[in-house]
């Protein structure tokens, strides 16, 4: 099943919408943003999923995330919050 | 033959007791708005600018005649050709935003012509709707006539009958402000917070910034206007009087929802047009120092000459003069092809101007244009689809605009599930003005939600050609192409391959 999200890459201007398989992986969250916002952020290594308020593992599938459509994730490096 | 003086109290004031209906059937609370107070309690209501028909048609004549011989000298392609490209973009942008909405405004005015409490703020109404067909006459007049020197003008008329993002979004305000709004809100909204406060950014600074860049016909349809904006603004002061006394709390809220509507709107079409699309050589001040100077410190003294507060949201705004409109400048530039004017990138120049007047964002700005910029190294000039964005970008259930609002490390999108809807917002100051009156905003869909209804395409070029109704002639590009003198590109092996580009759109 397609999850839409609102992903939020740190370092960018604007949230943006993203499809994701409730399948996947939390790391393709991370892929697919960078990638989407990479007109205006470069992609760099080392960033992680945030949502509400929990970093996730990128292994967990975005069903097991907890993750539901339209809800808002965020994507940050090491130092996030 | 009696002189104006002796007649004119009885003429603007004309009224009388009703005896076949009674007073709350002729104004409806509905249609004339609360706090519904009974007729005498706006007997005295008075506008400081008091006028007659003959007064008011024989000097609206003259501002005719001095604007449209203006037209005849100045609105021609060889005068615009004259103008840098952005500002000439930056007309674009007023062109389109500014006619219809005046027109909506006679509608509005219309409406407190006929349902205002007092017989003297229906006469100034009555003018005010007057005053809003010569708004929307002089714009449409005026750049309607640029369309076959560029087609982009001909958003001018075009722009609020699309679904453009941005007309969606302007929309959403107008009809609420102007089509919606009772004689009452609309007092307060348009005559008080946007007339009084905000429009001071377009009449005096960008009139300003116009006679600085050469654009006489621009400087003198914009003084043209704000002199009956400066008149009929008057009606707002003396509606919010009557309602402070009476409703202080809905007074305060309604002056804490139109103040946040209004930056918003402004942030896009001023901010854009101060301190993007004004030649670097030609600005005068930061769009933050005018909202400082003309609207924040009038705003402020406005609000305690009544006993009001400053909005509760006083903080996160201070902030968003720091960020918002560079935000959404930079998110608009990498979707122009959503919009019909064309963007430019600012140089190093340009740079070191921002820093300089914005030395708290800035930083958090620059590395987003230096990744542009990078791209653009990569690409031919005239390749913009190499330096777009090809995702669908996310909307405010509010206000309708692109989620750019808070700091580039911190962004202020916030969500709320209602009814088992679930609805995002740009900024807290949005999320709280759809729940303080969710039966009005509940309704509308922003454009994620058509997508995903499939009453909107969701591939980015579809959106642009089949939804939002632009096409190759007229979608915004990069103003000078991607051809900057100050940018090195990559040797040819180095750059972005065709076939990674048509991927990507």
């Amino acid at each position: 099943m397609l999850v839409p999200v609102y992903g939020f890459l740190e370092g960018d201007v604007i949230g943006l919408l993203l499809l994701v398989k409730d399948q996947d992986r939390v790391a393709t969250l991370v892929t697919k943003l960078q990638e989407s916002a990479s007109v205006r952020v470069a992609p760099r290594p080392g960033m992680s999923v945030v949502h509400r308020g929990k970093h996730l593992d990128p292994a967990l599938r975005i069903a097991e995330a907890g993750i539901e459509a339209l809800d808002r994730i965020d994507v940050r490096g090491p130092d996030g919050f | 033959m009696l002189e104006r003086d002796e007649w004119l109290g009885l003429a603007r004031k004309l009224d009388w007791d009703f005896s076949y209906v009674s007073e709350s059937e002729a104004f409806p609370e509905q249609t004339s708005g609360k706090p519904w107070l009974p007729g005498e309690a706006w007997r005295n209501w008075e506008e400081p600018f008091k006028t007659t028909y003959h007064d008011y048609v024989t000097c609206q004549a003259e501002k005719d005649a001095a604007v449209y011989s203006i037209k005849e000298t100045f609105a021609r392609p060889r005068n615009l050709e004259r103008l840098p490209k952005t500002w000439v973009n930056g007309l674009k942008l007023h062109a389109a935003t500014l006619p219809l909405a005046e027109f909506a405004a006679v509608v509005g005015n219309l409406r407190a012509a006929r349902f205002g409490r007092a017989a003297a703020w229906r006469t100034a109404a009555a003018f005010a709707a007057l005053d809003e067909f010569r708004h929307t006459e002089i714009p449409l007049q005026i750049f309607s006539g640029l369309v076959p020197w560029d087609q982009q003008f001909d958003w001018t008329h075009k722009f609020y009958h699309t679904k453009d993002w941005v007309a969606v979004a302007a929309r959403h305000m107008v009809d609420e402000l102007l089509l919606l709004a009772d004689p009452i809100e609309l007092a307060i909204a348009t005559n008080f917070v946007f007339e009084t406060g905000f429009t001071n950014l377009q009449f005096i600074g960008l009139s300003a910034l116009a006679n600085e860049t050469g654009d006489h016909m621009f400087e003198a349809m914009i003084k043209s206007i704000q002199t009956d904006e400066a008149r009929h603004a008057q009606i707002g002061p003396a509606v919010l009087a009557e309602v402070v006394k009476h409703d202080k709390a809905y007074a305060q809220y309604l002056l804490d929802k139109w103040f946040w509507r209004s930056w918003l709107l402004f942030a896009v079409v001023t901010g854009f047009s101060m301190d993007y699309l004004t030649p670097v050589e030609h600005r005068t001040q930061s769009f933050k120092e005018f909202m400082n100077e003309w609207v924040v410190e009038q705003y402020l003294e406005s609000l305690a000459r009544y006993g009001l507060k400053r909005p509760w949201y006083w903080e996160s705004f201070l902030e968003a003069l720091d960020y918002y409109h560079h935000m959404i400048y930079a998110s608009a530039y990498t979707y122009r092809a959503t919009v019909w004017f064309d963007l430019a990138m600012p140089g190093p120049e340009e740079h070191a101007w921002l820093a300089a007047k914005y030395p708290r964002s800035w930083p958090e700005i620059a590395p987003i244009w230096r990744r542009i910029e990078e791209r653009w190294t990569e690409c031919d000039p005239g390749l913009d689809f190499g330096v777009h964005g090809t995702a669908i970008v996310g909307f405010c259930d509010l206000c309708q605009l692109v989620l750019c609002n808070g700091t580039p490390n911190r962004n202020a999108a916030t969500t709320l599930t209602r009814d088992g809807q679930k609805l995002i917002f740009c900024s807290e100051p949005c999320r709280w003005l759809f729940e303080s009156e969710p039966e009005r905003y509940g309704g509308h869909k922003d454009i994620v939600k058509r997508v995903l209804a499939g009453e909107a395409p969701g591939n980015v070029l579809e959106l642009i050609t089949k939804y939002f109704g632009l096409d190759y002639a007229t979608w915004g590009r990069d103003v000078n192409r991607g051809d900057y003198p100050w940018l090195v590109r990559k040797s040819p092996g180095q750059r972005r391959g065709d076939d990674a580009i048509s991927r990507e759109t």
